[in-house]
């Protein structure tokens, strides 16, 4: 009940500060670039010159299950980055100036609180994410060959899941430390200990989260969703579901 | 210059330039409404209008305060 009104406060106040606009706009951007510098890349080395003559230049036939992956590759170095700035200070910084003082005081669960921050944050990601992989999709339908539709959807779906991840992640820093820059550099810190640790320990951990886009890649080349893939996405909802249920705690725990 | 002009296909890049003509735009309205930011007021307008899409978007996550 409390987490309908809290997320409906949420909402309008990230559409009063415009995020609802220039996010989805940025991740459209990212999506996009690659695809059109990459169809335009013979064009422009042209332009730029300096190149002595008869040199032929070797630019690799991309498929176009690369481009959509490229715009993937996009979301999850500056995606990410974007994700992490837009949320390091949702309760960090309420926190910080009082406002979560005043929310307090008000018969509201932590629960309700920690809840309606996540959704709204996930609405806001989900539909940037939905957009940009849709245009990025159609630019690859239209530059360099077919994708069908339903494997656009699954990639939206399943790299969703990673970027939920991340979200998950920022809110639980933000339900312990009230610092939103710490909250950023230990969120960022998190993802890149998660791929270092996937990385070296890669053959004991095969269902890590950072391996989604590994097999999103291998979904688009084989055309099948693999047993991998759902065993991957299925390890990360649990590790979302433990990391929430762990910042609600903390969250309570450091309010009393 | 003239012959790349004319081989760019516009209904590829016109989204392109819409979109971070919209992120510009939405920035310096933005900007206009609001009475303080994060630093000097002017500093961001220059962000804003001269560095090309990351000033807009700079401005949204650091110029803008939050309450």
């Amino acid at each position: 009940m409390h987490t309908k009104v809290l997320l409906q406060k949420e909402m309008l106040e990230n559409w009063r500060n415009k995020k609802w606009i220039w996010v989805p706009l940025v991740f459209l951007l990212l999506a996009i670039m690659d695809p059109i510098s990459n169809y335009y890349l013979p064009q422009i080395l042209e332009s730029i010159g300096g190149l002595p003559d008869g040199t032929v230049l070797e630019l690799p036939e991309y498929a176009p299950q690369d481009i959509l992956l490229m715009s993937l590759g996009q979301f999850s170095s500056l995606g990410v980055l974007l994700i992490v700035l837009i949320s390091m200070g949702t309760i960090a910084g309420e926190q910080k100036n009082g406002v979560m003082d005043l929310l307090l005081i008000k018969p509201i669960s932590y629960r309700s609180i920690i809840l309606a921050k996540w959704f709204s944050l996930l609405l806001l990601v989900w539909t940037s994410l939905f957009l940009g992989i849709t245009a990025s999709w159609y630019y690859t339908n239209s530059l360099y060959g077919e994708i069908e539709f339903l494997s656009m959807l699954l990639v939206t779906f399943y790299y969703g899941l990673w970027l939920t991840l991340v979200v998950t992640i920022s809110i639980f820093y933000n339900a312990i430390i009230q610092t939103p820059g710490l909250v950023a550099f230990l969120t960022i810190l998190t993802t890149i200990i998660l791929s270092i640790v996937t990385n070296v320990f890669g053959t004991h951990i095969k269902w890590s989260p950072v391996n989604l886009s590994t097999y999103i890649h291998e979904m688009l080349v084989l055309g099948s969703v693999t047993s991998q893939l759902i065993a991957t996405a299925f390890t990360t909802i649990v590790l979302i579901i433990i990391i929430l249920s762990v910042a609600i705690y903390c969250f309570k725990k450091k309010q009393h | 210059m003239q012959e790349m002009f004319e081989s760019i296909n516009w209904a590829v890049i016109t989204p392109l330039l819409v979109i971070q003509g919209i992120l510009l735009i939405i920035a310096i309205i933005d900007w206009a409404k609001v009475e303080k930011t994060n630093g000097p007021r002017w500093m961001w307008f220059f962000i804003i209008i001269f560095i090309y899409t990351i000033g807009p978007i700079a401005y949204f996550i650091f110029g803008r305060r939050q309450q």
